[in-house]
């Protein structure tokens, strides 16, 4: 059956993702593929099904030689790259090079590839324009941030999405692009989980905007069904928990303090700096304003994909 | 735990409560049950101190919950609770509201209310949005249909997205359309609200969105006249002073709005999308003749209301 090529391996997501893959008999080989070296990842005891292979996708060489070396002696007929850096903080060409260039540089050598037939790319709700005059509810023809004053951690992201999209329908690989709600749980990038890492929550004074959340599990369930339906195209998907923002920090069990708008960014800032989180206002600013939720029709109907696993707020990590 | 404590008032026993429904003026407190709701229906309203009946009328209040109490837009039965328990004396006992043919909206299935719009400040717009609360069987939230910049102004913008108030993009209202809500439109828009005195009753600019998504979406449309808010606050002048996204700001002739009473009327609804084609919905003359249909009802139940009633304070 399917043999299956995961780039990200090592992200909780990523490790999530072959475990289900493992889990299912019908699918023959599995390759991970990470920054990490194997002594240091969850797959050293791994089943012969899995293959892991550390690699800097960025380096193009090294991914064509593993693209036409053991992907095409496994049979690889289906790629998922969920790499993407997680850090918000950290701007710069590297950061560039992993976000968008891998990303085209992969695709470019799977549409060249003997065996591999379907390329599913992990985008990002984020890649949507939320303003106080589009739809709340953000179908996939949604207008894009495209903003220049937007940071690199969204600018990227856009690309990314775009490049991939830009090749639908020009070559025979089949490709799907899943902007999947913002991932809440730890080590996947999540923003509002670093923002909700503190005990004390400011957010933009005379806003209570609506969030969309996913749950690990769900994310992959929604990769699984697009490894599993011949659908092509770009799909959203959401998650189970859609709420205000007040109500995520209330039931992280956080204190919200309203305050002008106009001094998040410095104080995230400050913190960021002091404390070393994540969390920056200036790429969550306008969905901290104004209401942005996934539509997840296109999904359901074409892939099967129905969110059910909410999101366990009692686990919610204090700094 | 203490029975939590109406605010409302007892309202009178009248004649006209017993009558039936589809005949009946619907006084504001009318619908309101002496007796206060049992605590446990409180704390699931959010502990809003309403009246049993009412209380009763939002735990039956379709919303389609996204999960955590809310919907996707953000509309939420505890806010919707405490908007009847803060805007109750409004429209029980200050504009003293007085409903007729709220039997006319549909119990299900998407429908558009399309009304005259006018008083400087939307006071209309909150009137009926209370008197669809309080009368329509099955309780529905009407879902306003509001100018693009009102999602963006703080406070208001977030307790209206609570009471189910959505921007007036295309994909909003679709989205509401499809699954089936009632949409609340003034089709006059930001120039009815802003009408001079002078201008009061006649309708202005008609725009045509309402009868354009009742065509395309297969919706009713019932057309409702709301006689009392065009002489609440007479406008003396507009600057061109843009805030907040707002297209000006009013010069009103009174601090507040006057102590007029309200008549809504509904209509008897028009069934705009099972009239015309899906289709038909990409032909400007066919939507403005269903828009104009739209038009000649509400003026009719304006002018009905004109005649009926005996005075504008009383």
């Amino acid at each position: 059956m399917r043999s299956v090529l995961v780039t990200g391996a090592t992200t909780p997501i990523g490790e999530a993702l072959v475990r289900r893959l493992l889990a299912n008999k019908r699918v023959k080989s599995i390759l991970a593929v990470a920054a990490e070296p194997k002594g240091r990842t969850a797959f050293r005891n791994a089943p012969s099904r899995l293959s892991y292979f550390p690699l800097d996708l960025t380096r193009q060489r090294n991914v064509r030689e593993l693209l036409f070396g053991p992907a095409r002696d496994l049979g690889v007929d289906a790629v998922v790259h969920t790499a993407q850096h997680r850090r918000a903080t950290v701007d710069g060409p590297r950061v560039h090079a992993l976000n968008v260039d891998a990303a085209r540089e992969l695709l470019m050598l799977c549409e060249e590839h003997p065996t591999i037939r379907r390329f599913v790319f992990r985008s990002y709700a984020e890649v949507y324009s939320v303003k106080a005059e589009v739809p709340v509810l953000i179908q996939e023809d949604h207008p894009l941030e495209m903003s220049p004053s937007a940071p690199q951690w969204i600018r990227d992201r856009v690309e990314a999405d775009l490049t991939v999209c830009a090749r639908m329908g020009l070559v025979p690989l089949h490709i799907v692009v899943l902007r999947a709600a913002e991932c809440f749980a730890c080590d996947v990038g999540s923003q509002l989980l670093d923002y909700l890492g503190s005990r004390v929550c400011f957010r933009p004074l005379g806003f209570d905007p609506m969030l969309n959340l996913i749950s690990v599990d769900d994310l992959v369930k929604g990769l699984v069904r697009a490894l599993a339906t011949p659908a092509q195209g770009v799909f959203n998907l959401p998650g189970a928990d859609t709420l205000p923002l007040s109500k995520a920090i209330e039931l992280a069990g956080r204190r919200a303090i309203p305050a002008p708008g106009l001094l998040l960014k410095p104080l995230y800032a400050l913190r960021a700096r002091t404390i070393g989180t994540d969390f920056r206002y200036d790429v969550n600013r306008w969905r901290f304003h104004f209401s942005g939720v996934l539509d997840g029709r296109r999904a359901r109907t074409e892939l099967g994909y129905v969110p059910e696993h909410p999101i366990d707020w009692s686990r919610v990590p204090r700094m | 735990m203490a029975a939590p404590r109406s605010t409302h008032r007892r309202t009178p026993p009248s004649p006209r409560r017993a009558a039936p429904r589809r005949k009946a003026a619907h006084r504001g407190g009318a619908s309101a049950a002496p007796a206060t709701a049992p605590s446990s229906a409180s704390a699931k309203l959010g502990g809003a101190p309403l009246p049993a009946a009412l209380a009763a009328r939002v735990a039956r209040l379709a919303i389609r919950d996204a999960g955590h109490g809310f919907d996707p837009f953000g509309l939420n039965a505890a806010w919707v609770a405490w908007a009847l328990v803060v805007f109750g004396p409004l429209y029980e006992r200050y504009f003293r509201v007085l409903s007729h043919g709220a039997a006319n909206i549909p119990a299900s299935g998407p429908v558009i209310l399309a009304a005259n719009h006018s008083g400087t400040l939307p006071f209309d717009g909150l009137m009926l949005w209370l008197d669809v609360v309080r009368h329509s069987e099955p309780p529905r939230v009407p879902r306003a249909v509001a100018d693009l910049f009102v999602p963006g102004l703080p406070f208001v913008g977030n307790a209206f997205s609570r009471w189910g108030v959505v921007g007036g993009s295309r994909g909003n209202v679709r989205d509401l359309l499809e699954s089936g809500e009632c949409l609340m439109i003034f089709p006059e828009g930001t120039v009815g609200i802003g009408k001079p005195f002078s201008q009061r009753y006649k309708l202005q600019q008609w725009r045509v969105g309402h009868a354009e998504l009742a065509i395309r979406h297969g919706a009713v449309v019932v057309p409702v006249g709301i006689v009392g808010a065009e002489e609440q606050m007479p406008q003396l002048a507009r600057l061109p002073v843009r805030a907040f996204g707002a297209p000006y700001l009013p010069i009103p002739a009174t601090l507040f709005p006057l102590p007029v009473r309200y008549h809504i009327h509904y209509g008897e609804p028009i069934p705009i999308g099972r009239d015309y084609k899906a289709a038909q919905a990409d032909d400007p003359a066919v939507v403005r003749q269903a828009a104009n249909r739209v038009k000649a009802a509400v003026a009719s139940l304006l002018r009905k209301g004109l005649a009926e009633r005996k005075g504008i304070f009383t």
